[in-house]
């Protein structure tokens, strides 16, 4: 498969109905690893499916699903190893648990429960984990693509081998910071990508309410950097991008920008209204003819590696898994209020320690 | 001999060279102390802080960035959350705004957020302050925006000896610091240094000067100020304490507390506007926890409500005839 920057299509290995585009045998992907990636997108769409159902519960206050844009989340992540850093955004949580953030994790995280490794501190979607490279994400657009750039930078510099991957929307690119990002990157040859989901609306903005470029790719090249233009809903050929880059990164060849062109299924967050914006048929369209997961499920079918019963078994797995890991969410305590005073320093501070004292005399009056 | 002379350890220190100093201490015995910022490489700094240093230590520990400070900002948290140990110039304060989002969204409160598994030690050190002929955007004593930020410390050393020694407290200290140096006083004075690193420990305040009728609390390049103001009134038989914070944030309510019980009579000394300024939360603190000492009402001395000005720049500063007057109506109950 050719992976050339600056395409005015995007790269793709499948067509929408998922017969090969390429040679896939020719890509050094095994049976198992084809299978693996469809796996994790099918358990990447069940946990959201739960989770946005907790907020219509009432139990959550906010989710905003990746719902559409599987392959994207999913294709990247599986590049990455355990030294590799991550940073999201609002919508990460797919490339998280394939990082290693576990479903019940990310459950407790939703439901603001003593498992979330945040401790209740930041509304979903901000989770992340030290140990796994994942930092947790802001809700503030585009901040994170400076941080990771200063990562890549101290990887850089430590010669560690690892690299960081910096994700962020369409919408993120019209900030400051992606210009700043892209900058330090392109002249520090820092080890990162920049992985660019365009699902195409910024809450409600079109991209072409957003920016004037043609695609978001080419914006690399303002930066002496190299733009891929990919398929976002085409796992493999996500996949098989974002290894190229890794690679270049790696070898000491510097950073690249990725756009994923893909879709979001659902509103942009359990808050949002998306039938105001949307043109009729337009969600329609992309989840009957362009979905992700029925398009590697085709793909897989037709290299015989698929069936039926496969998948049966397949779905009670994943509904399984995620619902002992929503149980084991559920039954982690809610984080106790003294800790409101904790983690804002190594150590606290004596205006924190009387707070806390305060605190406690209101707690125990209760 | 000429010889001797040229081989003998430096004693004497501005305060730049004392800062100096300090990174290079602690960029020698920490591999992970890196330096980042605009100009800091073969230039040196705009202020020389930097001077020399990228000979010594390479440019993949000074680097000189781009020119934007969400940039340098934004980079030196990622640095920061990676396990380096960052050390940032911000040319002037007053240009930090375009990384207050970086530092004040990101860096200030990545610890909260992950619930300790992260940390950010990095420091950002920033000339500040007026009195150097700046105008609006090289003048600037912004440390209100920062100290009202939980999650950042604020440090404003006023003199050589603890620039180098809270600097180097700032570097081993595990959470974010925000290194005000009053560049009116970068080389106001020498003072004598001992050889290698040594801390000033961060939220102790100093007396520096004792006194038994009024507390002037101050911090920065209005220490000198306030010394020079003890000093025209004590052939007025007024003699007054002056305590320089040191830190603003966290700040040393014991010794605040102490000197006041002392002087029952409270001054408070900021080169920054009024409203919302750190004088403000000396005297509410003073207010709530020590207000029986006090003989007298809380005075506060500060820049004016107004935007630094360029050629009024003196009708500005607070002066030792503001700080008297100050005085005076404090005792003059």
């Amino acid at each position: 498969m050719e992976i050339k920057p600056f395409t005015d299509k995007p790269i793709k290995a499948l067509e929408y109905d998922g017969r090969p585009s390429v040679d896939i045998n020719g890509l050094g992907l095994s049976d198992d690893f084809l299978i693996e990636m469809y796996r994790w997108m099918v358990l990447n769409r069940a946990v959201d499916d739960r989770g946005y159902i907790l907020v219509r519960q009432g139990r959550a206050g906010f989710y905003a699903q990746t719902s559409g844009q599987e392959a994207s989340q999913i294709g990247s992540a599986l590049v990455l190893q355990k030294k590799d850093w991550l940073y999201g955004d609002h919508r990460s949580q797919g490339s998280m648990l394939v990082k290693g953030l576990s479903a019940s994790e990310w459950f407790g995280h939703v439901l603001g429960k003593q498992l979330d490794p945040t401790q209740g501190r930041m509304m979903p979607h901000g989770s992340g984990r030290r140990d796994l490279n994942i930092v947790p994400p802001s809700s503030t657009v585009g901040n994170q693509i400076t941080e990771a750039e200063g990562t890549a930078m101290a990887q850089r510099i430590k010669k560690d081998g690892g690299i960081t991957i910096c994700y962020f929307g369409d919408g993120a690119t019209s900030e400051g910071d992606f210009h700043v990002g892209m900058n330090f990157a392109a002249v520090y040859a820092s080890p990162i990508i920049f992985f660019c989901q365009n699902n195409q609306y910024a809450i409600s903005v079109r991209l072409d309410e957003q920016t004037h470029t043609h695609t978001i790719a080419e914006k690399a090249k303002a930066y002496g950097m190299e733009g891929y233009f990919v398929d976002g809903n085409d796992v493999i050929a996500v996949y098989l991008v974002t290894k190229y880059c890794a690679e270049r990164a790696r070898r000491g060849d510097g950073p690249a920008l990725i756009e994923a062109y893909t879709y979001r299924y659902g509103p942009h967050s359990s808050a949002d209204d998306d039938t105001r914006y949307r043109p009729k048929g337009e969600l329609e369209m992309w989840r009957t003819q362009r979905d992700p997961i029925t398009r590697m499920h085709a793909f897989l079918d037709g290299r015989k590696l698929w069936n039926d019963q496969k998948e049966q078994k397949l779905q009670a797995e994943i509904k399984d898994e995620v619902a002992k890991a929503l149980h084991v969410a559920e039954e982690s305590p809610a984080p106790e209020p003294i800790t409101v005073v904790d983690h804002v320093y190594a150590q606290r501070t004596g205006h924190l320690e009387w707070e806390r004292q305060e605190l406690a005399a209101e707690l125990a009056k209760k | 001999m000429a010889t001797v002379e040229a081989t003998k350890k430096q004693t004497q220190f501005t305060m730049v060279q004392a800062i100096r100093s300090a990174l290079i201490d602690e960029m020698t015995s920490d591999a992970d102390v890196v330096l980042l910022g605009e100009d800091i490489g073969p230039r040196g700094g705009v202020f020389l802080v930097t001077e020399g240093l990228i000979d010594m230590f390479g440019k993949d520990r000074v680097i000189d960035t781009p020119l934007a400070e969400a940039g340098i900002i934004g980079a030196a948290v990622g640095m920061a959350l990676y396990g380096l140990k960052p050390v940032a110039e911000i040319q002037f304060i007053d240009f930090l705004y375009p990384g207050f989002d970086m530092l004040v969204s990101e860096g200030a409160k990545l610890r909260y957020r992950s619930a300790s598994q992260f940390s950010v030690p990095m420091v950002i050190r920033s000339p500040y302050g007026g009195g150097v002929r700046g105008g609006n955007y090289h003048s600037q004593s912004p440390e209100s925006y920062y100290v009202h930020t939980p999650g950042l410390k604020v440090v404003v050393p006023s003199n050589p000896y603890d620039a180098k020694g809270l600097l180097i407290a700032s570097i081993r200290d595990p959470d974010p610091v925000v290194f005000m140096e009053p560049k009116k006083i970068y080389r106001a004075v020498k003072a004598e240094l001992p050889e290698g690193p040594y801390e000033v420990p961060l939220g102790k305040a100093a007396v520096t000067r004792e006194g038994k009728h009024v507390s002037v609390v101050t911090y920065g390049a209005m220490v000198p100020l306030a010394l020079e103001a003890a000093t025209a009134m004590q052939k007025d038989g007024v003699e007054v304490e002056v305590l320089d914070l040191r830190t603003l944030q966290p700040y040393d309510t014991d010794a605040i507390k102490k000197s006041v019980a002392k002087t029952g009579h409270l001054v408070t000394l900021q080169e920054a506007p009024r409203i919302g300024g750190f004088g403000g939360e000396i005297a509410a603190f003073v207010a709530e926890e020590a207000i029986e000492y006090l003989e007298g009402p809380i005075v506060r001395v500060s820049g004016w409500d107004t935007p630094f000005p360029y050629a009024l720049e003196k009708a500005y500063m607070p002066n030792v005839e503001r700080v008297r007057r100050a005085i005076k109506k404090a005792l003059d109950f």
